[in-house]
C-alpha cells in the first residue's frame, strides 16, 4: 500500500513536471501567435482573476471571426496567486518552454515588477501591466506599454471637480498606506495647491483596520465637506456605513477601483449612490455628459457589443460581467491593435513601432498615445491620461458629469 | 538506523563510504544541473534551495527543541529588507550584508525566544503568530524601507562579478544552502543539538540535568531566525523587488508545512519537504494544462462547482497530497526514506 502511494506520488510528479512540452520560436507560427499572461485565479486577490478570463474571452472572440491575419491567438494564462515567486516561474516557463511573442495585462504591481527585468532583458513586448503603477514608466521601458491610467490622474480630476464645480473647501483624503493611496495623496495635494488650498484632514487607512470610527471622527473634526477616498472597496463600505450611522455624510469620492457600481450598490447596501467617481472609460462621455449609462445594458455601443458577442458568447456561465472582466478586454485592446496594424509579417520590432506610431487609439477605454521611445520621458509609454468623472444613481447606473479630461503626470519622489 | 558503538561514531559527518560516495554524487549533480536543465527548472532550484534553508532552521527550532513557529515569514522579512538597506545605505557587500542580515534577524529571535519560556504550544503558536503579523505592519509603517511601497534590489556583485542570471544565482544560492545544512547537521550533533533534544523530550527533565533552558531556548529561536534571515535576504534577490505583503501569515504556515511534511527532527526531512512541496508549489498552477487530468477537472468543475474557481483544484489537491503524507507516514517523507530502507536493505535475499 504504502510503496503504491509512494509510486503514484512519484508518478504525479514527473507528469508535472514534464507536462507542457514547447514549440514555436518567439510565439508566431503559420498559423498562431502566443500571447501571455498572469493573474490570481486564487487566494485573496482572486477577484482580480476575471481580467484575465475578459482577455481570454476577448481573444476566443477575434479567432472565432478569422484571427488577425490568418493566424490565431494563443493566450497562455496562469494563477500566480499574488506572489511574485510564482508569477516569475510562470513567466520563465511560458516563455522559454512555450516561447510566448508578447505579455498583455498581468495583475499586480510587485508580480510585474518581479518579471519587468526579465522580460526587457529579452526585449519582449509588454502591454497593458493591470496596475495604475508609475514603476511602469520610472524609467520608461523600450517594449513596456502602459495602459492603465494612475492613480495620480483620479485624484487630480476628482479634486478639481469638487473645488471648481461643486464649489467644496475642505478636501480630505483617506489613503491606503501604499502606492495607491500614495498617487492620491500626491494628485489631491498637486490640484490644491494650484488653487492656494491645503488639505484638509489626511488619514491613512491599514490594509487591517476594520474599525472606521477612529478615521470619520478625523474627518469630521476637520469638517471635510468632500472626502477622496483611496482604498479598496471593502473599506469604502465599510467608511460610507460608519459615516451614516455618525450622521456625516460629506460628499464621497473614490477611484476607478471602487468604480464598478452595480458591485458598490451592493455591498454599500444602497448608500454607494451619490458618490462620484473617477472612470477610464467603458462608457463613452463624449456627447453624453448628464447622460446615464449602465453596465448590465450598455448604451456605449462597442461595450454592448462585447456584452453579447464577447462575453454571453465565451465567458464561463458564473462569470459577473462587471469592469474587472472589461478591463481584461480594454488592456488587450491596444496589443492587438497593433498586432493587426504590423500586418502578416509580424515581428516584435514591427509591433513595437507600430505601438509607437498609435495616436489616439480608442476602444473601450480613454484614448491611447504613445510616442518614440524616449529613456527621459515616461509620457512616451504611458499610454492612457484621460479619464472622466461619474456618478453612481440608486439602481448602479452611471451618471456621467464630465467628458475626457486629460490629467497631469507627476513623477515619482524618490 | 546504522548501528553506533561510539561517540566518534555518532559525530561523524559521514557514517561510511557509501555516504561519501552519495554525497560526492549529490555535489556533482548539483554542480551540472544548471547545464542539465533549462532555465525554468534553474530559477526552481534557487527557489527549492531558498526554502531548503528556512525549513532546515525552522526544523532546528520544531524538530529538535520541540518550540513552534508561526512567525518565521517575519525573519524572513527582516532578513530580506536588511540585506537591500545594509546594501544600498551602508554600501556593505552583499556577502558581508547578508550574514549581517541573518544576525539581525537571530536578534529579533533572540527576543522572540524571550516570551517563549513561559508559553507552550497553543500559546507560543499565537505569540509567534504575532511577531509574524507586526513585523510587517511595522516594516510597512518606515519609509526609510520602502513602507508599503517596497523596495528595490539593487545590483548582486560578489567579488567584481556582477550576477544576472539564474544559472549564476543558482551557483551562489546551492553553496550557501549545503553549507548552512551543514552546520545544521552539525549542530544537533554537538552539545547545543543534544541540548535542544533534550528540552524538547522533556524539558524539566532537561534542566534537572543542567540544561540551560534559559540559554537553549533563545538560542534555538535565534539559530533558526538567522537561517530564515539568510534566506530571506537570497530571496529579496530572487525577486528583485520586495515589499511587506509579500511576508504574510500563509508564507509562514507553508515553511512550517514544508517542515511537517518532510519529517520533523531530522536533517534530511526537512529538505525533502522544502523541495516536493516547493516543487508542488510552483508546479501545481499547471494541473489543468496536463492531457486528459486537465479536461477531466475542468468537466467536474463546470458540472459540479464553479467554472471561474477551477484553479482552486490545485489547492485541493495539495491539500490532498499533505493530508495522504500525514496519514501513511506521519513522520513525513524521512519516515517514508527510512521505510524503504528497512524494506530494501536483506536485498537481494
Amino acid at each position: 500500500m504504502k510503496n503504491t502511494l509512494l509510486a503514484v506520488l512519484m508518478g504525479a510528479l514527473l507528469v508535472l513536471g514534464f507536462a507542457p512540452a514547447g514549440h514555436a520560436e518567439v510565439g508566431v507560427t503559420d498559423t498562431e501567435i502566443h500571447i501571455g499572461q498572469w493573474s490570481p485565479q486564487t487566494g485573496p486577490a482572486a477577484p482580480w482573476g476575471a481580467v484575465a478570463r475578459g482577455t481570454d474571452a476577448y481573444f476566443k472572440w477575434i479567432n472565432a471571426n478569422g484571427g488577425i491575419h490568418g493566424r490565431k491567438l494563443i493566450h497562455h494564462y496562469f494563477d500566480d496567486a499574488y506572489n511574485p515567486a510564482k508569477t516569475i516561474a510562470g513567466v520563465k516557463q511560458l516563455q522559454e518552454q512555450t516561447g510566448m511573442f508578447a505579455w498583455v495585462s498581468g495583475v499586480g504591481t510587485a508580480c510585474g515588477l518581479a518579471v519587468k527585468d526579465y522580460l526587457m532583458e529579452r526585449q519582449i513586448p509588454w502591454v497593458g501591466p493591470s496596475a495604475g503603477s508609475r514603476h511602469w514608466v520610472t524609467p520608461p521601458q523600450k517594449h513596456l506599454f502602459n495602459v492603465y491610467p494612475l492613480y495620480l490622474g483620479d485624484a487630480q480630476l476628482l479634486t478639481e471637480y469638487a473645488v471648481t464645480e461643486m464649489d467644496k473647501k475642505r478636501i480630505a483624503v483617506v489613503y491606503q498606506e501604499d502606492d495607491y493611496g500614495k498617487q492620491g495623496l500626491e494628485g489631491a495635494r498637486h490640484v490644491l495647491e494650484q488653487h492656494g488650498m491645503e488639505l484638509a484632514a489626511k488619514v491613512p487607512v491599514s490594509i487591517s483596520d476594520t474599525d472606521m470610527r477612529p478615521h470619520t471622527m478625523k474627518l469630521r473634526q476637520a469638517k471635510a465637506d468632500a472626502v477622496l477616498v483611496f482604498v479598496t472597496p471593502g473599506h469604502v463600505a465599510r467608511l460610507l456605513g460608519t459615516g451614516k450611522a455618525m450622521n456625516y455624510e460629506p460628499q464621497w469620492m473614490s477611484t476607478t477601483t471602487c468604480g464598478d457600481f452595480p458591485l458598490m450598490i451592493a455591498i454599500t447596501k444602497g448608500l454607494y449612490e451619490g458618490v462620484i467617481t473617477a472612470s477610464f472609460g467603458m462608457a463613452q462621455p463624449t456627447g453624453n455628459v448628464g447622460g446615464i449609462e449602465h453596465i448590465n445594458n450598455p448604451k456605449n455601443k462597442l461595450m454592448a457589443k462585447y456584452k453579447t458577442e464577447v462575453y454571453d458568447a465565451y465567458a464561463a456561465d458564473d462569470e459577473r460581467w462587471g469592469y474587472t472582466f472589461t478591463t481584461g478586454i480594454g488592456l488587450a485592446e491596444p496589443l492587438v491593435e497593433a498586432i493587426r496594424r504590423a500586418g502578416r509579417d509580424l515581428t516584435r520590432e514591427k509591433l513595437v513601432a507600430e505601438l509607437e506610431k498609435m495616436e489616439n487609439f480608442q476602444g473601450l477605454m480613454g484614448r491611447i498615445t504613445y510616442g518614440p521611445y524616449d529613456p527621459d520621458d515616461p509620457l512616451c509609454r504611458i499610454g492612457q491620461q484621460e479619464i472622466f468623472l461619474q456618478q453612481c444613481t440608486a439602481d448602479g447606473g452611471s451618471k456621467i458629469l464630465t467628458d475626457w479630461q486629460k490629467t497631469e503626470f507627476i513623477p515619482m519622489s524618490e | 538506523m546504522d548501528m553506533k558503538r561510539s561517540y566518534y561514531d555518532d559525530v561523524r559527518l559521514f557514517s561510511s563510504g557509501v555516504t561519501v560516495f552519495w554525497f560526492v554524487a549529490l555535489m556533482a549533480f548539483l554542480f551540472f544541473y544548471p547545464f542539465v536543465f533549462t532555465n525554468y527548472y534553474v530559477y526552481m532550484a534557487n527557489y527549492i534551495a531558498i526554502n531548503i534553508i528556512v525549513v532546515v532552521g525552522l526544523n532546528l527550532l520544531v524538530g529538535y527543541t520541540g518550540q513552534i513557529s508561526l512567525g518565521h515569514a517575519g525573519f524572513y522579512a527582516i532578513g530580506a529588507y536588511a540585506t537591500i538597506t545594509l546594501m544600498t545605505v551602508a554600501h556593505f557587500p552583499f556577502l558581508a550584508a547578508l550574514v549581517c542580515a541573518g544576525l539581525i534577524a537571530a536578534v529579533f529571535g533572540f527576543l522572540l525566544g524571550l516570551p517563549a519560556l513561559r508559553l507552550e504550544g497553543p500559546y507560543l503558536a499565537i505569540a509567534t503568530l504575532g511577531f509574524g503579523l507586526t513585523i510587517t505592519t511595522v516594516i510597512g509603517r518606515i519609509e526609510m524601507l520602502g513602507g508599503r511601497q517596497g523596495l528595490h534590489a539593487p545590483d548582486l556583485v560578489i567579488m567584481g562579478h556582477h550576477l544576472t542570471s539564474d544559472r549564476q544565482f543558482y551557483y551562489l544560492a546551492v553553496t550557501i544552502t549545503v553549507l548552512l545544512v551543514l552546520l545544521a547537521r552539525n549542530i544537533t550533533k554537538t552539545k547545543v543539538g543534544r541540548a535542544f533534544i533534550a528540552i524538547r523530550d522533556a524539558h524539566i527533565a532537561a534542566e534537572t540535568m543542567g540544561v540551560n533552558l534559559v540559554l537553549y531556548k533563545t538560542m534555538a529561536f535565534a539559530l533558526s531566525a538567522f537561517y530564515a534571515g539568510v534566506a530571506g535576504g537570497l530571496y529579496a534577490f530572487v525577486l528583485r523587488f520586495i515589499e511587506p505583503e509579500l511576508f504574510n501569515l500563509f508564507l509562514s504556515v507553508f515553511f512550517l508545512t514544508m517542515a511537517v511534511a518532510g519529517g520533523l527532527g531530522s536533517v534530511m526531512g526537512p529538505i525533502a519537504g522544502a523541495i516536493v512541496l516547493s516543487f508542488l508549489d510552483l508546479q501545481l498552477r499547471n494541473i489543468l494544462s496536463i492531457p486528459y487530468i486537465g479536461d477531466w477537472l475542468r468537466d467536474l468543475s463546470a458540472s459540479y462547482f464553479s467554472l471561474t474557481g477551477v484553479s482552486n483544484i490545485q489547492f485541493v489537491i495539495f491539500g490532498s497530497i499533505l493530508i495522504a503524507i500525514m496519514l501513511f507516514e506521519p513522520l513525513g517523507l524521512y519516515g517514508l526514506w527510512i521505510r524503504m530502507k528497512k524494506y530494501w536493505k536483506p536485498w537481494p535475499f
